[in-house]
């Protein structure tokens, strides 16, 4: 009963996507648009792009970069973020500096940083460092904030100093929304590589897709929207499981992604 | 209630941005960066005023809020009726939730070459865009404030007379009002990103796009007015809902 | 008034285990009485409140209100909860107003009845604060003035001054009593004080747990109106107390789950 279920839940998601998938290819006979294929055509495309060699590695620098830009972006937002939520002057010294930058575009800053470092992997890797720094700042400062008071003096009382508190109290207990702002900037990381590339016109997958819409091989275009779905959906879907095993003593959280665009 | 501003944190706060600013100055002062690629913040803003009283100027930020608001409005109106309606039938809820799953971490400006084929190069693309963007999370958060809204809520509000489908209305949408509201909050940053972004990628109007032209151009100037525009929309949008926020919700505490 | 009839309730704790949260209840509560249902925490107490409120569906058995089955919430039986469950979104008044609101009731003469309620309950200028300005004590008034407000034939209350500090709780429990000496209606009251059963009933329920059972019904013959100051050095109440929880701790002498 409860294993058919739980079969039931993880098909799920499959299901969904062969019924988006059905759902195209219905509405695109149905529209007979030139510029529109159909999925079957679509899919049909994925291998000629994956099996060309200069694409293959144009996509795997754009995710060279992706991982780069994440890792330091979590490796430098993650202490900030925790020692925001735990000491009110440093989260009056960047609060309304972090507010002021929120709302920019990260990926618009491209023509300007390019102006200034070139067309190079520093450019691209800024861009998306600077694209997934704030959401794991503002999730890590919100877990560090909730972390209860009597916690942290059940650990001076321990004789833990103020360093040993926040690593070895405070980031543990925050660790729940430490991850899910990291699971946001992850998804963050992949748009914001995506639409820097669309912007620059350098390389990567996001200029495939624009030189195939240029070109009009409006295979190849729906090919690559497949292809950096797929990245998104199966990047999201393998953080959700390693997240799933780090928090496994906590509360079970709100199992929908609750990841920003 | 909320905690008082002390004017120390006022000081602590503006400190950052002052230090940016000086820093800014002081790189094109002292000669470390040519005036052509980093012009002084004086000028800059000096002509971010300069442009705001320009028609032309003013056209660019109308097309870009049309779009805006355009792709947000939508965006609440699907993002809240699907969320409630996903936390109030267990039938929709199976058949939302894996969708949701699937489409939610898709990166969405994926799909605007596609969205441009099937829509056009006008608003419609770009607004379909920032909706589909901005759909995400005040959807999850307004079906995470319906599912979690109290049951005795709900039965007091039952015994009180209510029938079954007014309890939607009357209970579990203003209970679930401060989660929607925060979904919006971030609904509303993402679409100002993604309208600029939009217009970067392929636009005749629009804030990103004179970005992009003053690229072209290589006007440094230029390129740093439409950022500082958008971040400035961007502030003053969310201070508004800011507003509506605090009066909608004058009756719940604090979080 | 109220008859339950051999009422049984199953949760399905997991796939493999069910719990028996209730086993056999028949219970039946007279027009006019007051009824406190007594029990340790885990005894199924308030799942029976919430089966007479139409909360909940047994799962065999029936409950009754004056001879129909009960299939849901009605205004004829108004609950109070310990969490209050008040509309934080409303004002007090607004809170109050809501069930005669709901009735059909005109506004002008729904906010003036209203009014007196809240006056009735000693939260008199007080109408237009919000539920996070009020402490605990002053939400359960408010509680009680909204549920009291659309005229139940049944109060239920389920523990409902059980998330309150000492002093307050006997303040409320005072003015529970003169605000029920006044029309005394039907109540039927969950809490596991004993005091405060034994202070406030006609009738005590005792229930015991694993399963959930009726222990046995006491009959609290005290004179009423009933002062607090007078009962507590009155040997009658002492009694009464002293042999409710002489018979619990038999229960948990003869072990768990007996």
């Amino acid at each position: 009963m409860t294993q058919r279920g739980a079969l039931i839940a993880r098909a799920a998601p499959v299901l969904a996507c062969i019924g988006l998938l059905a759902l195209w290819q219905v509405a695109s006979l149905l529209l007979k648009n030139d510029s529109f294929p159909t999925a079957v055509e679509a899919i049909r495309a994925v291998p000629a792009i994956l099996g060309d060699k200069e694409a293959l590695i144009n996509i795997l620098a754009s995710l060279r970069r992706m991982a780069v830009g994440f890792g330091v972006a979590v490796a430098v937002s993650v202490p900030l973020g925790l020692l925001m939520g735990r000491s009110r002057q440093v989260q009056a010294f960047f609060n309304p500096l972090l507010m002021v930058i929120y709302p920019v575009p990260k990926a618009a800053l491209m023509p300007i940083i390019m102006l200034w470092l070139g067309v190079g992997d520093i450019a691209k890797t800024l861009v998306i460092f600077l694209g997934v720094s704030l959401p794991v700042i503002y999730h890590s400062f919100e877990g560090a904030k909730a972390v209860e008071e009597k916690m942290v003096w059940s650990g001076a009382a321990m004789g833990l100093s103020a360093a040993q508190r926040l690593v070895r109290i405070v980031m543990p207990a925050a660790l729940p929304e430490i991850l899910t702002g990291c699971r946001t900037g992850l998804v963050l990381a992949l748009i914001t590589m995506i639409t820097s590339e669309m912007i620059a016109r350098q390389s990567g997958a996001g200029n495939i897709l624009f030189n195939a819409l240029d070109m009009g091989q409006y295979d190849t275009v729906f090919a690559m929207i497949i292809i950096v779905g797929a990245m998104g959906i199966c990047l999201d879907a393998a953080f959700e499981r390693v997240r799933a095993r780090l928090v496994r003593w906590s509360e079970p959280q709100f199992d929908m992604p609750l990841s920003f665009s | 209630m909320r905690p008082r501003i002390l004017p120390t944190d006022v000081l602590l706060g503006t400190a950052p941005i002052a230090l940016v600013l000086a820093l800014w100055q002081g790189l094109v002062s002292f000669g470390f960066a040519p005036v052509t690629l980093l012009p002084p913040p004086g000028i800059v803003f000096g002509r971010l005023l300069q442009q705001l009283v320009t028609s032309t100027f003013q056209q660019e930020i109308v097309a870009t809020l049309i779009r805006l608001f355009g792709g947000f409005l939508i965006a609440v109106v699907f993002g809240v009726g699907i969320g409630i309606a996903a936390a109030a039938s267990p039938a929709i809820n199976s058949v939302v939730r894996p969708i949701v799953r699937v489409l939610a971490p898709l990166p969405k400006v994926a799909l605007y070459p596609a969205l441009l084929l099937l829509l056009g190069f006008n608003h419609e693309s770009k607004i379909t865009l920032v909706a589909a963007d901005a759909l995400f999370p005040i959807l999850l958060s307004t079906y995470f404030g319906a599912s979690t809204v109290e049951q005795k809520l709900i039965w007091s509000a039952m015994a009180a007379g209510t029938p079954r489908r007014e309890i939607l209305f009357k209970v579990v949408l203003p209970a679930a009002m401060p989660s929607i509201l925060t979904g919006c909050r971030i609904g509303l940053v993402i679409s100002c990103i993604v309208v600029f972004l939009a217009e970067m990628i392929t636009s005749t109007d629009g804030l990103g796009h004179v970005l992009v032209t003053a690229a072209r151009t290589f006007q440094a100037v230029d390129m740093f007015v439409p950022l500082i525009t958008i971040s400035l929309l961007g502030l003053i949008l969310n201070g508004l809902l800011q507003a509506v926020r605090s009066y909608l919700l004058r009756g719940f505490p604090e979080v | 008034m109220i008859e339950i009839d051999r009422v049984s309730q199953v949760f399905q704790t997991s796939a493999r285990s069910d719990h028996l949260a209730l086993s056999d209840i028949s219970l039946s509560v007279e027009e006019g009485a007051f009824v406190s249902i007594l029990g340790p925490s885990g005894c199924g107490k308030s799942t029976l409140l919430y089966i007479v409120g139409g909360f909940v569906n047994p799962t065999s058995g029936i409950a009754k209100m004056k001879g129909k089955t009960i299939t849901g919430p009605g205004p004829d039986r108004g609950p109070v909860f310990q969490e209050f469950a008040l509309f934080p979104w409303k004002s007090v008044l607004g809170n109050v107003m809501y069930g005669p609101r709901q009735q059909g009731v005109r506004a002008v003469d729904a906010e003036a009845q209203s009014r007196a309620l809240i006056e009735m309950v000693g939260l008199k200028g007080y109408e237009n604060f919000y539920p996070k300005e009020l402490s605990g004590g002053m939400k359960q008034r408010v509680a009680l003035a909204r549920t009291l407000a659309y005229h139940p034939e049944v109060l239920l209350m389920d523990e409902p001054f059980g998330a309150l500090d000492a002093h307050t709780r006997t303040r409320l429990q005072n003015d529970l009593l003169n605000i029920w000496e006044r029309d005394r209606k039907t109540v039927i009251f969950v809490t596991h004080s004993v005091d405060e059963a034994v202070f406030l009933s006609d009738k005590v329920v005792m229930m015991s747990r694993s399963p959930g059972r009726i222990r046995q019904i006491v009959d609290i013959e005290l004179p009423r109106p009933r002062r607090r100051t007078e009962l507590l050095l009155d040997p009658r109440y002492q009694k009464f107390v002293v042999d409710i929880e002489r018979m619990f701790d038999d229960d948990d002498e003869a072990g768990p789950g007996a």
